[in-house]
């Protein structure tokens, strides 16, 4: 029989819990990590969308998915350290999955279901996968849960899954809520990891790209809509949802994904919102576009070592001051020499192929939902009993 | 440190083989989320059934029997079930039936048989049972479900006709009839159908036949499956709920059978649609407008 777990003050002050006389370090949440504020932000969003929002999305497959982020997360780091940590990562990663991902057949209120529950724990491991196993530098490089999500999506397919919509719901007290929840909690999370010029840059391209397309016609066919989306509909829809929100004040703002100079955060906010843009702007299905919205992260996260460089050369060379003219050219160029043979090199590593299967599989696949009649039929609600939205 | 697996973790063969191997699954699950070779709805299955022909017309005669397109549209659309013509058989007395085939996505045929005196039995050449075993003038049907050709053995007294049916969920796109292409016809309004309770799509033509009658044409057009399913005229121009259009009177033009597709109808002569402002289409079972389309007059 296993000796008793106890959970003590180690000698350096230190807890630990003392298991079959070895003593394991706990590294517990610190009221400063600000993952915890992200995970209270998104759980009050999941309160709302169980409560008022109507979210297709049961307490039993948000829990097995927070679970089972916490469980591999805290096995791997106990394997790699030697402690247990808390996995805020982890929770925020399945917390992030069950935001998101929906399985066909679950509605609102069917608070323990466990429909489609593969679903959201195979997107849970990918994301961590993701994680753990594509590290180019040692680094991961895509969002976790963002990456799993994509790639969930798009393997599973529109007959079993489908993206929480962009519309929220009518412009009620719930989600007159929901944008509050996002809003303040956008204020309170992203000067404490100082993404807000990179939220701000994303809005603002995001927000401008989208009205172009509005402006030249686009439209898209949304299962909770009569007849297409378009015209000023589809600006709002799009650049105004809680969902778009949500993705650039809690997804893309990770620091840990994100480029670390200042610059290169602008550049990758607005590069993403292109990419996003760009991937919608032939996206006929709420289905599409979201997928579009997500992919777009895959792709520029897997650019964030080139915008790195980049940025920190466009800040060495900025005008000096008092200066009108720019400044002489002191130090890296933009494109290093050797780069080619360096890619070259770089390719025939698992993980760098790995990272560059995903980047370019996850825009492909995406643009090809665009062609994807299924898709179509779902979204307009012509499939009949058997639709799966 | 740039490795396939865990960063603590020291390159051995075993790893490179398990990294060569995630590279190989990585691979595939992105053809597989292409929906490469149709691999993605193999595995996962598809709420849409498997592309099909529609229908050409009503008969099951083919594109002879109306000016037709020269081939029949696939789609992946399917219709509320309905009952499309097979054949008409003729003989006298004890005979077996000129051949006939029933379709192989036919989900059943019935046969009805009329006879000049005395009594009639018709069989199937796989069922035991008869189809139909009665007296002339009753108004029995026979149901089977096995598909393909055959003949029916029919006794009777005397002359006898069998009527042979085949129950289909294929959209039916009809060529327009020829009155609908002569040259005195004119287009007398036009609509787009849109949702009211239910999912929708396509349009209505209606015309003005040289002979001074009506005829209305759907195109593209399909509506959520459901039985007696009624297209009718209402004086008002675009309603927008059940209640709206129940609350001005309507007129029946035909009862909507097949529920996808491009179909032709006949409007009654004692309507005329001119007095008309939208077609609706109105589901009598649930008392649901299902979906309308305003119609406006053609310049």
């Amino acid at each position: 029989m296993a000796a008793p777990a106890v959970l003590a003050p180690s000698p350096r002050g230190q807890t630990e819990i003392v298991l079959r006389g070895q003593r394991i370090p706990v590294v517990l949440p610190s009221r400063s990590d600000p993952r915890l504020r992200l995970s209270a932000v998104i759980l009050t969003l999941h309160l709302l969308g169980q409560t008022v929002l109507g979210f297709k999305v049961s307490i039993a497959q948000i829990l097995v998915s927070i679970g089972v982020g916490a469980l591999l997360e805290l096995a791997v780091t106990y394997r790699r350290q030697h402690q247990l940590v808390w996995p805020a990562s982890g929770i925020l990663t399945g917390s992030g999955v069950a935001f998101i991902l929906r399985a066909s057949g679950t509605d609102n209120g069917d608070w323990w279901s466990l429909n489609g529950i593969g679903f959201f724990v195979v997107a849970v491991v990918l994301s961590l996968l993701s994680k753990y196993l594509i590290r180019p530098g040692g680094r991961h490089l895509f969002n976790p849960s963002n990456a799993g999500l994509v790639w969930a999506l798009l393997v599973i397919g529109p007959s079993q899954v489908f993206p929480q919509y962009l519309w929220w719901g009518p412009n009620d007290l719930g989600v007159a809520a929901a944008y509050a929840v996002i809003l303040l909690g956008g204020i309170w999370i992203l000067p404490k990891v100082r993404m807000a010029p990179m939220a701000l840059s994303f809005l603002a391209t995001f927000g401008l790209l989208i009205g172009i397309l509005a402006a030249s016609g686009q439209e898209f066919v949304a299962i909770w809509h009569d007849g297409p989306v378009a015209g000023l509909s589809y600006w709002t829809t799009i650049a105004a949802s809680p969902e778009v929100l949500v993705f650039v004040f809690f997804m893309i703002s990770d620091p840990q994904t994100a480029p670390r100079h200042p610059l290169g955060r602008v550049i990758y906010g607005a590069t993403t919102a292109a990419v996003a843009a760009a991937l919608i702007s032939f996206q006929p299905t709420e289905f599409g576009i979201k997928l579009a919205i997500l992919s777009s992260l895959i792709v520029v996260c897997a650019l964030v070592p080139v915008i790195e460089h980049v940025s920190r050369g466009l800040a060495r060379r900025g005008p000096e001051p008092g200066d009108g003219e720019p400044g002489v050219v002191a130090a890296a160029p933009l494109v290093p020499p050797g780069l080619a043979r360096r890619v070259t090199t770089a390719l025939g590593r698992p993980a760098v192929a790995a990272a560059v299967i995903v980047a370019v599989a996850a825009p492909v696949n995406t643009a090809v939902l665009a062609g994807n009649d299924q898709v179509m039929l779902i979204e307009r609600g012509l499939t009949g009993e058997a639709n799966a939205q | 440190m740039d490795t396939f697996a865990l960063p603590s973790a020291k390159p051995t063969p075993g790893r490179h083989f398990l990294s060569g191997l995630g590279l190989v699954a990585l691979a595939a699950s992105a053809l597989v989320g292409g929906n490469a070779f149709a691999w993605r709805d193999q595995l996962m299955g598809s709420v849409t059934p498997a592309a099909r022909p529609a229908a050409v017309s009503r008969g099951a005669e083919g594109p002879a029997a109306v000016p037709a397109p020269t081939e029949p549209a696939e789609t992946v659309l399917s219709s509320q079930p309905w009952w499309q013509g097979v054949a008409v058989l003729e003989g006298v007395g004890p005979a077996s039936s000129e051949p006939f085939t029933v379709a192989d996505g036919a989900i059943q045929w019935r046969v009805s048989a009329t006879c000049e005196g005395g009594s009639v039995t018709v069989r199937s050449p796989s069922g035991d049972e008869p189809l139909i075993q009665g007296t002339c003038g009753a108004t029995d049907v026979g149901y089977g479900t096995d598909p393909g050709p055959m003949a029916l053995q029919v006794e009777a007294d005397g002359a006898w006709q069998v009527r042979v049916e085949q129950q289909v969920d294929v959209p039916l796109v009809e060529a327009p009839t020829p009155a609908m292409t002569a040259p005195d016809t004119v287009v007398a309004a036009t609509g787009d159908f849109y949702r009211i309770d239910q999912a929708e799509t396509g349009s209505v033509t209606v015309y003005r036949l040289a002979d001074g009658s009506h005829a209305l044409r759907l195109d593209d057009f399909y509506v959520t499956p459901n039985i007696d399913l009624e297209i009718r005229l209402s004086p008002l121009e675009a309603p927008g709920t059940t209640e709206a259009f129940l609350a001005d009177p309507s007129v029946e033009v035909a009862p909507l059978d097949v529920t996808a597709g491009s179909m032709n109808f006949a409007v009654p002569p004692e309507v005329d649609p001119s007095e008309y402002r939208s077609v609706v289409i109105w589901c009598p079972l649930i008392d649901s407008a299902y979906a309308a389309a305003s119609l406006v007059a053609a310049a």
